[in-house]
């Protein structure tokens, strides 16, 4: 059997939660069941789902555990996982696309910076290569870095030395385990990636961040104005001008010169059928 | 360029204290006493309206200091702790307690029981992940899964399971079968049968070769030794103690079973083997109390 050493741990009763880490604190510590562990476990094998898969997955976990429960709203639901999550510096944050305002959610990690958690993962070379086109990811204009600039830049790579063909290798390593995402042989952030990295990019590009003008959270692409140029993200433009004919900026009042997108319709966009294909690529690695 | 200046000049003992090679750990850089709780850190992303930085003070004045750490100090070394667990317990290898020490703990290393049973409180409560000790005072650990697997879990997870585990059952269910130790020379003979070859790269499960006698080993679920005395060199193969705390002898009768369409007593001395066993693993359970310390 099992050492006793460490034979205490297993039998620890629920309710002593509170022993350690959340003494002195008053704020209401979620309840957390077999429903909300497996919901966790398989959302922690993804990294990133679309609201529709994480409602799926809460059903199937209310389903495995708890036939008869009324499922709990899913806002509730990760607001209780999250207030145990705290403590451990882990959290289930929400989230949309930056393109098309697709909602998603990804468990990120707030201990430690997304380069340190790389790290079990990737070589020093190949994390500077991640910094590098992190770098001009944030330097361009458009949130995009073309693959050629970045491969032009293996030759100042940190540790092993880099020939151009394994880069390209190591990038699609990158879109694989959705730090990057990459259309038409340009690369950027993948959203899970913001969610994750925003505090650790402001705090490292403090200079180079742009933020959007309307959510204030961090912009890796987006629309500007060309008189002012502050910038906002497509979603957010899309809220904003919603339904008005005569879009004008937010800051210096003049036309707004840019296609104003249509707000994200998840019933619409699910007869589509287009977040079938995407779909299938989020869940096609498993990551934390 | 923008480039980070932290990251090269820091002095050694700090990188060392990081998770990894390429370290930038918060809790390193500007060390963990005066460093707000990474909490508060998500003033933008978040659509959170609670107030983390406020908390954060309360809970930290509210509670004495144990020793000279304070208890916000300890509570995001259990943090990290968890999270350095749930990380490389991804790629099943075994944890051992120095790389736990190097990589997270640090100056917290005469902490260590104390913070890795609170990490595993933690993991089980939250996660329901169990820690336990792969042997008795091998000083290594690994994570067991307290929920049971289900099929249509694989399904939420649109993919087929892992599918090296299918191989890995076929071994151990061979090993099983024929008394707890096989050759390698037979378990070769077995899966040539199934189209898997020890020289010939398969489409699903890569190098098998590798895979049975390295990748399965290193995260021990299997053993693997020279038989002495043999020419040509001949090796065997056992179940690792890894396989004994994630399943049992009935759970792969029980698979074997299922494989040849068969009932587990139709191996009446299998069966009874993996009897013996329930009834050895409920005893100690049942009479161990919850010891505290
Ligand atoms: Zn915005
Ligand atoms: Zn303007």
């Amino acid at each position: 059997m099992f050492t006793a050493k460490y034979m205490h741990i297993y039998s620890k009763e629920d309710k002593e939660q509170h022993s350690f880490t959340m003494q002195g604190s008053t704020r209401r510590t979620g309840i957390m069941t077999d429903v909300h562990r497996r919901f966790l476990q398989l959302l922690m094998t993804h990294g990133v789902l679309e609201e529709w898969d994480v409602k799926r997955l809460q059903k199937h976990c209310y389903k495995v555990h708890d036939c008869n429960a009324p499922v709990e709203k899913l806002e509730d639901f990760i607001n209780n996982i999250n207030s145990v999550l705290e403590s451990l510096y882990i959290e289930i944050k929400k989230g949309v696309t930056e393109d098309d305002g697709r909602p998603i959610y990804a468990l990120v990690n707030l201990a430690t910076t997304p380069i340190s958690k790389m790290a079990s993962d990737f070589a020093e070379n190949e994390l500077d290569l991640f910094r590098k086109a992190l770098e001009l990811i944030i330097d361009s204009e458009t949130g995009f870095a073309s693959s050629t600039n970045i491969l032009n830049m293996v030759d100042q790579l940190k540790g092993k030395k880099m020939r151009k063909k394994e880069a390209e290798q190591v990038l699609q390593k990158f879109v694989q385990s959705r730090w990057l995402t990459e259309k038409e042989g340009e690369f950027t952030l993948h959203t899970r990636a913001i969610l994750e990295m925003e505090q650790h990019i402001r705090e490292t590009y403090p200079d180079a961040v742009k933020m959007c003008n309307i959510c204030h959270s961090l912009l890796i692409q987006g629309q500007s104005c060309e008189t002012c140029g502050i910038r906002m993200h497509s979603p957010c433009v899309a809220k904003y001008f919603k339904s008005n004919a005569e879009p004008r900026c937010p800051n210096c009042n003049d036309y707004w010169p840019h296609d104003i997108p249509e707000v994200f319709d998840p019933d619409k966009d699910r007869e589509a059928g287009l977040s079938k294909s995407n779909r299938k690529s989020l869940r096609s690695r498993q990551l934390l | 360029m923008l480039q980070k200046p932290r990251s090269r000049g820091r002095p050694s003992s700090q990188a060392d204290r990081d998770w990894g090679r390429g370290g930038d750990s918060r809790a390193s850089r500007s060390g963990v006493a005066e460093e707000a709780p990474s909490t508060s850190r998500g003033a933008g992303g978040s659509q959170e309206p609670r107030s983390a930085s406020s908390q954060g003070a309360r809970r930290a004045g509210a509670s004495p200091a144990a020793g000279p750490r304070s208890q916000k100090q300890l509570e995001l070394k259990v943090a990290e702790l968890v999270q350095f667990l749930l990380i490389k317990d991804q790629k099943k290898i075994p944890i051992k307690r120095s790389d736990i020490v190097k990589h997270v703990l640090g100056d917290y290393r005469d902490l260590f029981p104390d913070l890795l049973r609170l990490a595993a409180e933690r993991l089980q409560y939250v996660f329901g992940y169990k820690l336990v000790e792969l042997e008795p005072k091998s000083s290594t650990y690994i994570l067991i899964n307290t929920l049971e697997p289900v099929e249509e879990d694989a399904e939420v997870r649109g993919d087929q399971g892992t599918p090296t585990t299918g191989l890995l059952m076929i071994v151990l269910g061979l090993i099983f079968m024929k008394g707890n130790t096989v050759k390698e020379t037979e378990v070769w003979d077995f899966l040539r049968r199934l189209g898997v070859f020890p020289t010939k790269k398969h489409l699903i499960f890569g190098d098998p070769k590798k895979l049975i006698t390295e990748d399965f080993v290193r995260q021990r679920y299997l053993e693997y030794r020279r038989i002495p005395h043999t020419d040509p060199v001949d090796y065997e193969l056992q179940w690792g103690p890894r396989t004994s705390l994630e399943t049992s002898k009935m759970k792969v009768l029980k698979f074997v079973a299922k494989v040849h369409n068969q009932d587990p007593k139709d191996w009446p001395a299998q069966y009874c083997e993996a009897l013996a066993e329930e009834e050895d693993r409920a005893r100690p359970q049942a009479s161990a109390p919850a010891a505290s310390s």
